[in-house]
């Protein structure tokens, strides 16, 4: 006597039709998330223009984030530093207003970060800017942001390659990032 | 729904929206992401070590040694380590308050610092005795201290007094006695070759432990092939009785005898090096070998050699504090011990007893500190109503009193009880109005160490972060409450900043002024967080006749009758918690204690023979009762303790203190019988006979350590003084020591 398992199994296709489709909802769900509000882009408490300063003026990087060259994390420019221009350039526009109003009440402007690496990532802009890695590597042409978006896929591949292609000593090992 | 899920978890993979905030303006020397350090002292005990706090974003993140400092050269203890949790406590006082309820009902309303402070002026301002106002506070020195006095001096009030649990009376008294001397000296750990301790637990809490640390290290490993010896006398083996080359254990309170039968056999046989043997050999008759092996159970040719291997030593150096210090002749024992160091001439030498100066600023602290006696006086006069105002300055005088003080009860009638402190202790839920004080870290403040390190030393502490909460430096709460009640005109500086600075400039003034003028001086002091001068003390000792012949030990009296009562309590500091004051910080309660294991809680240590007969297996919860009450704590066989002994750390049981000190363990201090030193009337802390009962329950402690035995598993190997190898039984002083069989 044989035993078949077909009766069984077509006992179990309408669940499987229905996890098909629920699978490829939850795919689908996924990246309609990550195409329609990917947050690649945050809306700032200012519109500042990474353009019209990097781009156009041509200011250095590191007239404004300072540490960059010293120190783990590149630094947001203090309200002063942006008072040391706009006291005098283009005060009457009305983001330079804004800006002003945080300073008379000598308040820092809440920012919102774009490139946010995980906790366990340990990354220090020092060791990079130092090695002359171009800023733009990893944020991407900022100079030509209005509104600074994350473009670059900041994620363990590219911080691998790019050891890769450039032999850096120690450049793959674990702890090198995760300490 | 699919769909649905898909976004749900596109979205909960998102990193959370994190900002960035810039300063306004910002600091100077600020850099983000670069640490600043800062040097400052250490509050955490009176050893008073340098240290190096490491600050983020104005945040402190971690605290080192300073290794400019001559105290500690750079090394921190735990406790030390652990003051960044004193500083982000969720427990702290955060604003000034007023009782509302009954008084110790816990029931508080904020209140302004102008309104805090006016209450108090005016109530100091109204008092229609000046010496009705008290002042207790911690023990400080430096200029917090000259400003207490010039306060209480302004008020017209002598009742100044500075009130430390662990503070050594008996040492001080010993050393005034003896060499005449005000300040303790410096042992000189580092350059001795052979240590005699008598229950000085130098390692852990006696006087400056990193730094007798430091030198124990020296001692042991810094001297080429010469490795110095040490012998550590003590009823419970503590940490410094395990680093030891030899523990003995001596009946407790007889410490002192068996320091004069040592001196004796010095004498007789050993390398004495003085010209006055006639006096020596007069007043010493009594203690005989025989005399000595009777009241101590040291058997007399243990006696015999360790007077002599100490005397040829070159130079040996004796050391007495902790348990031995803390009986009913704690100041004779002491007095004996230091006459150990004067009859093998190490005084004043490398390896010996130097003296040290008078400190730069604040010579008069160590006269202040109150002693039991002093305490107990306290209370009475509040009973009798002659106290109107006490101020308490981060002092938990309920916690470390035994309540046959009377001190609680004596509150009651306090018409003002004002506490200064950054927590919610036991004292200070008796308050009436709370003006809660900074940290240490937040707090501008100076030091001279004491005991120093032989020559002057002093530093200077500086804030390293910005106050985190509405409290202000306990010197600016002094310096506000006089210029609320018009005492501006003696006391006119802006702050404690200011007065400290002022200070200082006679500091700088007396070293030989640089050309950089008194502002590089300053800037110097704060960035290296030290200074020193080679000023030495420079007495030569001559005891008088009259003291060599009154050199006596009495025996110790304890409180209960040993048929009722049949062991000896023999309460010590505990490695983590201090007096106590270690019980609120979370790292702290989790450090294991290093001769048990023991995380969180309290126990008691019994000799396994006692347990044995007793019918106490490691994890009973037992009932311990003395003449002046009882407490329950779990049992844990200690192998290294005489079996009519038990010992409890101190530090835990707290009633107030904050979430993670509250209700934990229980506190031996609360059955210690209100016995005094003869002499220095200061506590004896070992004074205490309990009796032990099962209560039937079980509470084992926890602890990191499984098994304290090798259980055959070889881990340890040694071998026998005489070339044995493990696994023979052996008996010291009547102490059944069983080397566990490999």
């Amino acid at each position: 006597m044989s035993v078949s398992i077909v009766p069984t199994l077509k006992v179990l296709l309408p669940a499987a039709r229905i996890a098909l489709v629920a699978l490829i909802g939850l795919i689908g769900g996924y990246y309609a998330n990550a195409m329609f509000f990917p947050g690649t882009s945050p809306e700032q408490p200012i519109d500042f223009s990474h353009r019209v300063h990097a781009g156009e003026n041509e200011i250095p990087c590191m007239y404004c984030h300072v540490q960059a060259r010293r120190s783990i994390s590149a630094g947001v420019p203090s309200v002063n530093k942006c008072m040391g221009c706009h006291t005098e350039i283009a005060t009457d526009r009305p983001q330079i207003r804004l800006l002003a109003s945080y300073w008379e009440n000598k308040e820092p402007i809440p920012w919102v970060k774009v490139h946010d690496l995980p906790d366990f990532v340990h990354f220090t802009h020092k060791r990079h800017v130092q090695a002359d890695i171009e800023c733009q590597t990893c944020h991407g042409p900022v100079e030509t942001m209005d509104v600074v978006s994350r473009e670059a896929p900041v994620e363990m591949g590219l911080c691998l390659n790019c050891h890769k292609d450039n032999e850096v000593v120690h450049g793959t090992d674990c702890w090198t990032c995760h300490k | 729904m699919g769909a649905g899920g898909g976004f749900m978890l596109a979205e909960s993979i998102k990193h959370p929206v994190e900002h960035l905030i810039p300063y306004a303006v910002p600091p100077e020397e600020f850099s983000s992401g670069i640490a600043t350090w800062y040097n400052s002292i250490c509050g955490m005990c009176p050893a008073g070590c340098g240290i190096s706090v490491r600050t983020r974003e104005g945040r402190a993140k971690k605290i080192e040694g300073n290794p400019s400092h001559p105290v500690n050269q750079g090394r921190l203890c735990a406790l030390g380590q652990a003051g960044l949790q004193v500083l982000y406590n969720p427990d702290r006082l955060t604003a000034p308050m007023l009782q509302s309820g009954e008084r110790g009902s816990g029931e508080f309303v904020q209140t302004t610092w102008n309104e805090g402070l006016s209450e108090v002026a005016s109530r100091l301002s109204a008092s229609t005795n000046n010496d009705g106002i008290y002042f207790v506070s911690e023990g400080v020195r430096g200029h917090l201290a000259n400003l207490f006095e010039l306060f209480m001096n302004e008020l017209g009030s002598a009742n100044l007094l500075h009130y430390d649990f662990a503070h050594p009376h008996s040492l001080y008294a010993a050393n005034n006695h003896l060499f005449g001397e005000r300040q303790l000296p410096y042992y000189d750990i580092r350059n001795s070759r052979y240590l005699l301790s008598f229950g000085a637990d130098y390692l852990n809490d006696w006087l400056s432990p990193v730094h007798h640390g430091l030198g124990f290290g020296h001692s042991r490993q810094g001297n080429g092939d010469a490795r110095g010896r040490f012998v550590q006398i003590e009823p419970r083996m503590s940490i410094s009785g395990a680093s030891a080359d030899e523990w003995i254990p001596a009946t407790p309170g007889s410490e002192g005898i068996l320091a004069l039968g040592i001196a004796q056999q010095i004498l007789a046989g050993g390398n004495y090096q003085g010209t006055d043997a006639d006096d020596w050999n007069a007043a010493l008759a009594t203690y005989s070998a025989a005399y000595v092996e009777d009241k101590t159970g040291v058997p007399a040719d243990t006696v015999a050699r360790i007077a002599s291997e100490f005397s040829h030593a070159e130079p040996g150096l004796a050391i007495g504090g902790g348990a031995a210090g803390n009986h009913t002749n704690g100041v004779d024992t002491l007095v004996a011990v230091n006459a150990l160091n004067y009859l093998v001439g190490n005084i004043g030498k490398p390896g010996g007893v130097v003296f040290n100066p008078d400190p730069v600023v604040g010579s008069s602290t160590a006269g202040r500190q109150a002693n039991f006696a002093a305490m107990q006086d306290l209370a009475e006069n509040a009973r009798q109503g002659a106290i109107e105002v006490l101020i308490i300055n981060n002092t938990n005088p309920l916690f470390t009193l035994p309540p046959g003080a009377g001190l609680k009860e004596a509150l009651a009638s306090i018409p003002l009880v004002v506490s200064l402190s950054s927590f919610m202790d036991e004292t200070t839920a008796m308050a009436d109005i709370i003006l809660p004080s900074h940290t240490y870290l937040e707090s501008w403040g100076d030091d001279m160490p004491q005991p120093g390190v032989g020559f002057s030393v002093g530093a200077v502490s500086q804030p390293v972060v910005s106050p985190l909460y509405n409290t202000r430096a306990t010197g600016d709460i002094i310096l506000g409450l006089a210029g609320k009640m018009g005492l501006g005109e003696a006391m006119g500086w802006d702050s404690m900043e200011d007065y400290i600075k002022d200070g200082w400039r006679n500091v700088y003034e007396r070293s030989s002024p640089d050309a950089g003028g008194f502002d590089s001086f300053w800037r110097e002091v704060l960035t290296s967080g030290a200074w020193g001068e080679n000023t030495r003390n420079s007495n030569s000792v001559v005891i008088d006749k009259q003291v060599i012949d009154n050199i006596a030990v009495a025996e110790a009296e304890f409180s209960g009758n040993p048929d009722e009562y049949p062991f000896v309590l023999h309460p010590y500091l505990s490695t983590t918690l201090y007096d106590g004051r270690g019980a609120n910080l979370p790292w702290m309660q989790e450090l294991p204690d290093p001769m048990t294991s023991i995380v969180y809680g309290s126990w008691v240590e019994l000799n396994p023979q006692t347990a044995n007969e007793m019918g106490i297996q490691d994890g009973d919860l037992l009932r311990i009762t003395s003449e002046h009450g009882s407490i329950e704590v779990p049992a844990v066989t200690f192998p290294a303790i005489m079996p009519d002994v038990v010992a409890m750390p101190i530090g835990q049981g707290h009633e107030e203190f904050g979430r993670y000190a509250r209700n934990r363990g229980s506190n031996p201090i609360q059955i210690l019988a209100p016995n005094m030193d003869a002499v220095s009337g200061s506590l004896a802390t070992s004074a205490t006979r309990v009796s032990l009962a099962q209560t039937g329950r079980r509470a084992a402690p926890v602890k990191t350590g499984g098994e304290s035995r090798q259980l055959g598993r070889n881990i340890v190997q040694s071998t026998g003084a005489d070339g044995d190898s493990a696994g023979h039984s052996a008996k010291l002083n009547s102490i059944p020591i069983v080397v566990d069989p490999a």
